[in-house]
């Protein structure tokens, strides 16, 4: 494995145990930080140690000493480190044996990361620097804000977990669900965030922090759901786009499809239904799986988005129905239930209304349906897609051949 | 009568907890009249829980809402954040509809009671 690949490999995971034994998410960054940076220096030259994950740990502890030691203070921190600093660091040859058994704690982290104390925006960003090894600057970038913002953003959220004392544990069974709920809804934003844009490939980030999940939590269904939700939606990445225009699954060329993605994702899917969960995931999970079947068996898929309005009271969630409606029954019957919606300033609404309308043949209510969806997208592909169609319900342009979207 | 000293500190200074209580305002805070003090951390560190209709919510950061008053203050004592927004939750159930408990680590502080 390529050097950067065992680095993003073994962030989350040096970092996590650091926090365990430093119990300061900051301290435990430097000096992972630093760690990471002997070893890009000495690895190439040396070879890569044995137990890659328990010398940067070593080697990491180890900086956090001194640079107590050069602080003088703060030597109390934790028995372990007050041990440490009377006998001096450890040779990271010293620890080898013990490294096998570190505790894997990057569950430990998470849950820290996307607290419900901790903003929203927080919860992303750190769990993308913490567990995702992605620098501020990366982070800032995907989310087009300026480095200051993200770097304030972050540190802020840093000393809110040390100075209030949000706990470094895996939450108690009683509060498990909502805080597993947080966690997931993280990572579903940052895979959704993903999608847009062509910036940092947060999808890919997404992804893997939902493999890590899965890994740690291997019995929890919505786990097992979220990650294969994720891998179904993005196997279809590569036909998703085509001469920088969005196009729609139907139009889609599905030798471009990840075959290999979507026999693991309906893996996990099986996996996640044995279970018996009918959580959020799971159901979003089933439609996604019903949305690449030819033909597309609509009633089913209208009846799972009718279960998931049932759970999430998403009206996102009954405008998505509503387009299963409209094929079972009709534009209209589709467009009946998207007016009873109030998603004024979604964007997808727009272009969903005058989708319908168009093939209702209400193309003057389509056309400027088009156009407020044009004015609400925020990238260029979906932009490009708009244009084209807000062409064809020009009145005065015959209109192009039906073509159905989603 | 008792009386409650409300201090408010400058946005700027936040990082009063790497910092010791000016000397002469440490031996303030020794004579009998001072029954007990608490140093705070700054907001940055606050979680708010309002009550909305039987249900806790939780918000990052301080209280912020002019229509209401400062009414009251409770010291208590917990393993960690988790455990303080148990007891505030409890607290915030009996409370009157539209109360909301700020929940602020305290950095040090003494209670010698009235």
């Amino acid at each position: 494995m390529a050097l950067d690949a065992v680095f993003r490999d073994q962030w989350g995971r040096v970092l996590a145990t650091l926090v365990g034994i430093l119990g300061d998410i900051e301290l435990a960054e430097e000096a992972a930080a630093e760690a990471f940076a002997i070893a890009a220096e000495r690895w190439p030259r040396d070879g890569e140690p044995a137990n890659p994950t328990g010398w940067l740990i070593t080697t990491a502890r180890n900086r956090a000493i001194d640079q107590l030691r050069r602080r003088q203070v703060l030597a109390d921190k934790t028995k372990l480190l007050a041990r440490d600093i009377e006998t001096g660091p450890q040779p990271p040859e010293a620890l080898m044996d013990d490294a096998a058994t570190i505790p894997d704690e990057r569950l430990e982290l998470i849950f820290t990361c996307c607290h419900p104390a901790l903003a929203l925006e927080a919860q992303v960003a750190l769990t993308l620097r913490t567990l995702g090894g992605l620098s501020t600057d990366e982070i800032a970038l995907a989310f087009l804000v300026p480095f200051e913002t993200m770097s304030k953003r972050l540190t802020r959220a840093k000393h809110k977990i040390r100075d209030a004392g949000i706990p470094f544990a895996v939450p108690p069974d009683h509060q498990l669900p909502d805080r597993l709920a947080a966690v997931l809804a993280v990572v579903y934003l940052i895979f959704n965030q993903g999608w847009g844009g062509g910036r940092v490939d947060l999808a890919a980030e997404a992804i893997h922090l939902g493999r890590a999940l899965a890994d740690l939590m291997p019995d929890e269904p919505e786990v097992l759901a979220l990650l294969a939700l994720m891998l179904l939606h993005d196997a279809r990445k590569a036909a998703r786009l085509r001469d920088g225009r969005i196009v729609p699954l139907d139009d889609q060329d599905r030798a471009l499809w990840d075959e290999r993605q979507i026999d693991e994702g309906r893996a996990l899917l099986r996996r996640a239904m044995a279970r018996r969960s009918t959580g959020p995931y799971l159901v979003q999970a089933a439609i996604a799986d019903l949305h690449l079947h030819q033909p597309r068996d609509w009633r089913q898929i209208a009846v799972l988005y009718q279960t998931l309005a049932r759970q999430t009271r998403s009206s996102i969630v009954e405008m998505n129905r509503a387009v299963a409606v409209a094929e079972i029954d009709g534009p209209e019957a589709g467009l009946a239930i998207l007016d009873r919606l109030d998603l004024d300033h979604y964007r997808y609404f727009h272009s969903t209304r005058a989708e319908l309308l168009r093939r209702a043949g209400r193309d003057g209510e389509a056309h400027d349906a088009y156009r407020r969806a044009l004015d609400l997208a925020q990238t260029e592909p979906e932009q490009r897609f708009l244009q084209e169609r807000l062409a064809e319900t020009t009145p005065s342009v015959p209109r192009g051949p039906d073509r159905t979207t989603t | 009568m008792q009386y409650a000293l409300l201090a408010y500190a400058s946005a700027e200074e936040s990082d009063r907890a790497t910092r010791p209580i000016p000397g002469a305002l440490a031996a303030q805070l020794d004579r009998p009249h001072v029954t007990g003090w608490a140093r705070l951390h700054a907001d940055e560190s606050a979680t708010t829980l309002h009550n909305e209709e039987g249900q806790m919510l939780l918000t990052d950061g301080p209280f912020i809402d002019s229509k209401e008053y400062l009414a009251g203050l409770f010291l208590i004592e917990a393993d960690n954040l988790d455990g303080a927004l148990a007891i505030a939750g409890e607290m915030l159930q009996e409370t009157r509809p539209g109360t909301a408990i700020e929940v602020r680590p305290i950095i040090d502080g003494r209670f010698r009671g009235a």
